[in-house]
């Protein structure tokens, strides 16, 4: 398989993830499963098996902007950091998710800070944590 | 979470070589991935099917040094000497796979690969790796052969402990002599044909082949032995034993010597 073929998966299945997230007041427990641990899983796999294949042949590194720049021109690398992305973000996405369930902030809440995860990941963190201090402000007052 | 209960789960409930059979089968899981990634190959084969095929074979023989386990003397693997000793074993265990790993990763070959100074220095340690890891068949083999309370029928424990003896000593030879020369071939293949699954060579000599029987000496000389308490009379059971060892050794000598010759085994 390609790295493009991959790449066709591996959206699909993040974003699936993202919607069960969506719905989890239906089934929070499937909800976490799924989207908590089976999907980043499966795409830890991937991005295990695409670091074990193409790590040793890229070129770059970590130390400089332009070595991690350098990282990203192999296709299988740069898939493999997209691949980062989006199963790290779920993984927050369901932190989230479960935080909130936890500590009684209503869903509706949530739904803007998984929103701005899926798309910005630490954008929808950081509201999150917001939103957190601001509501538990509000109920010590 | 789901997570942190099943790692909580594991240790507990089974022994420490078995923990370690589950993580050599479930870290076979990326690199199967890797082999549907990677066009690479090495002999033929794609450059990830040795890996595979070690953490199988160590799986296995780590789940069966775990069933047997339970024959030994009462206490034994609670001592501290033992446990230091299994955690040299597993530590071997884990430099084995995680050398031949590394070698696939970075597209060359973990044995025989001299190719540079830190391989050439790797490779005698793993073969020192190799040896203590294969010891512990020995060592549970003596301590079975000498435990006076398996509550096994007594051609059935000598099967085993003959197994497991059998095991170490034949696999130091063929292994040993293996690791010596610069490959695992005697000749050199012309059309590269293989059996499958095991990759022998159907052409040449092949020293993989001894190597094979010699390690699985203790599945099939305590499979002699459960049959022979199975079919024949106390009497005639424990000469049977002996006999299946010794022609066991035979047909593992007999697959060395042919090896040796240039000759495949199929």
């Amino acid at each position: 398989m390609t790295p493009d073929d991959l790449f066709q998966l591996a959206n699909p299945l993040a974003l699936l993830g993202w919607i069960i997230l969506a719905a989890s007041p239906l089934s929070p427990r499937w909800a976490e499963l799924i989207a908590g641990v089976a999907i980043p899983l499966v795409m830890a796999v991937g991005y295990t098996a695409l670091i074990l294949v193409h790590w040793s042949d890229a070129t770059g590194g970590y130390g400089s902007l332009p070595d991690v720049m350098a990282l990203f021109t192999s296709p299988a690398i740069a898939l493999a950091g997209w691949v980062h992305y989006l199963a790290f973000d779920l993984f927050v996405g369901a932190w989230i998710t479960r935080t909130a369930r936890a500590e009684g902030i209503a869903h509706l809440f949530v739904l803007p800070c998984l929103v701005l995860t899926f798309l910005f990941g630490p954008v929808g963190f950081l509201s999150f944590f917001i939103l957190r201090t601001a509501l538990a402000k509000r109920s010590i007052a | 979470m789901t997570l942190s209960v099943s790692s909580r789960y594991l240790p507990g409930e089974f022994s420490a070589l078995t923990t370690m059979a589950v993580i050599l089968a479930l870290a076979s899981v990326p690199l199967l991935a890797a082999m549907l990634l990677d066009s690479r190959q090495i002999d033929g084969d794609s450059i990830w099917l040795k890996p595979l095929k070690f953490h199988a074979a160590l799986a296995i023989y780590l789940v069966t040094l775990a069933f047997f386990a339970r024959y030994l003397p009462a206490g034994l693997t609670d001592g501290r000497g033992w446990r230091a000793y299994q955690t040299i074993v597993l530590g071997c265990i884990a430099a084995e796979v995680i050398w031949i790993g590394a070698a696939a990763a970075l597209g060359t070959t973990s044995h025989f690969n001299v190719s540079s100074p830190v391989w050439a220095a790797v490779y005698p340690l793993m073969g020192l790796a190799a040896v203590t890891l294969t010891s512990m068949s020995l060592a549970m083999g003596i301590a079975i052969w000498r435990n006076p309370a398996t509550g096994l029928a007594p051609a059935l424990q000598l099967s085993i402990a003959l197994g497991l003896i059998l095991t170490f000593a034949l696999t130091v030879i063929t292994a040993g002599y293996m690791s010596n020369t610069t490959g695992h071939y005697v000749g050199t293949p012309l059309t590269g044909a293989k059996l499958p699954v095991l990759g022998w060579s159907t052409e040449v000599g092949e020293l993989r082949a001894p190597h094979f029987l010699a390690t699985h000496a203790l599945h099939g000389v305590p499979l002699v032995g459960w049959l022979a308490t199975l079919i024949l009379p106390g009497t005639w059971a424990i000469p049977t034993v002996w006999l299946a060892a010794l022609a066991y050794a035979a047909l593992v000598g007999l697959a060395f010597a042919r090896s040796l010759a240039g000759l495949p085994l199929i």
